[in-house]
């Protein structure tokens, strides 16, 4: 079973890749309650891709298969799985679950 | 040419096995890259370099499977030749819809998948070159080949909106517009029509690999690094 400690170190390294590429005035605090999308975001939409395609990869390679971030069954969640850090782990860790 | 221009390199090329694609894939080769082939049938390329992949473009699950299988072999793909094509040439009202289907699947809907695929390599190291091989149809619009013509123009726009969302990985993406060459795609159609379409072309003789080889070889240099969301027209069409 993945470790919910697993996939947030996966979400934060890929936001902290992110971070990394960014002008210091546009790096942005890496926490749980990160906004990834939305009006608050920190993130602008094409970065959001930039992370969901490496948190995407880690993941499936963590758990020894493929798992889709972007399917209509994640954009059609009640509260999006982008909302922020920690709703992100939360769905992730759903999909682990039902993938074990 | 250094024949060891394209050493570090690792292309992917669809549609491997056969006419401009086994080319590109040979000319690559010789110049010292690594080459994946994506192909529905078996290898007809042996060499060191090369690596066959049974891989059907147009259907996802398969490029994403054949991706998997590439994923053993290399972590990394510098450039892709979006080669892989179908052609059915038909009256509109008569065309059958299968054959319609099946041109939107391999020639539009394969080059998404594995531009979209391949860019999630390219964006690790920063750098790519996407390259469509499109075709003269998308611009001269000739009768019989309506699905086949928009397909390929789709294909430049799909190069376009892809430069810009890739632009920032340093990858580029650009179209190749091919006229008439001697393959087995050429062979389906009459001959005495597309003699006449190249007799009207400014330069007036089917094109021969290096005129393809040459715009590729432009798309993929290190100093082509700003031409992105092109098209060039082989033979003066455009």
């Amino acid at each position: 079973m993945i470790q919910e400690t697993a996939v947030l170190e996966v979400i934060f390294k890929a936001l902290n890749n992110l971070n990394d590429e960014l002008n210091d005035s546009d790096k942005f605090e890496v926490n749980e309650n990160t906004c990834l999308f939305g009006a608050n975001a920190e993130l602008d939409s094409l970065s959001l891709v930039s992370v969901i395609v490496d948190v995407e990869g880690d993941i499936s390679d963590l758990l020894g298969h493929s798992i889709s971030l972007t399917d209509d069954r994640a954009m059609s969640q009640e509260i999006s799985p982008f909302s922020n850090v920690k709703s992100l782990l939360d769905y992730i860790v759903v999909l682990a679950v039902e993938g074990a | 040419m250094n024949p060891k221009m394209y050493q570090d390199k690792v292309v992917l090329i669809t549609g491997s096995r056969r006419g401009v694609g086994k080319a590109i894939s040979e000319h690559f080769l010789v110049n010292g890259a690594t080459v994946l082939g994506f192909a529905r049938q078996e290898a007809t390329i042996e060499h060191p370099q090369y690596h066959h992949f049974m891989v059907d473009v147009g259907d996802p699950d398969s490029v994403i499977r054949g991706f998997a299988a590439l994923k053993k072999v290399t972590d990394s793909i510098q450039i892709v030749v979006n080669n892989a094509a179908v052609l059915t040439s038909q009256y509109s009202m008569i065309m059958p819809p299968a054959a319609a289907q099946a041109m939107v699947n391999v020639n539009l809907m394969g080059p998404f998948m594995v531009s979209r695929e391949a860019a999630k390599l390219m964006r690790k190291r920063k750098w790519g070159r996407i390259i469509n091989i499109g075709s003269m149809a998308a611009s001269l619009e000739p009768i019989g080949d309506s699905m086949y013509a928009a397909c390929k123009a789709g294909l430049s726009t799909l190069a376009n909106v892809m430069a810009k969302e890739f632009a920032s990985m340093n990858v580029t993406c650009n179209t190749l517009g091919i006229n008439a060459i001697e393959s087995d795609m050429l062979s389906q159609l009459p001959r005495d029509k597309i003699e006449e379409i190249i007799s009207g072309l400014p330069i007036a003789r089917f094109s021969v690999s290096d005129d393809i080889l040459n715009v590729i070889d432009f798309y993929a240099s290190e100093r082509s690094s700003s031409i992105t969301a092109q098209t060039v027209f082989l033979g003066g069409v455009n």
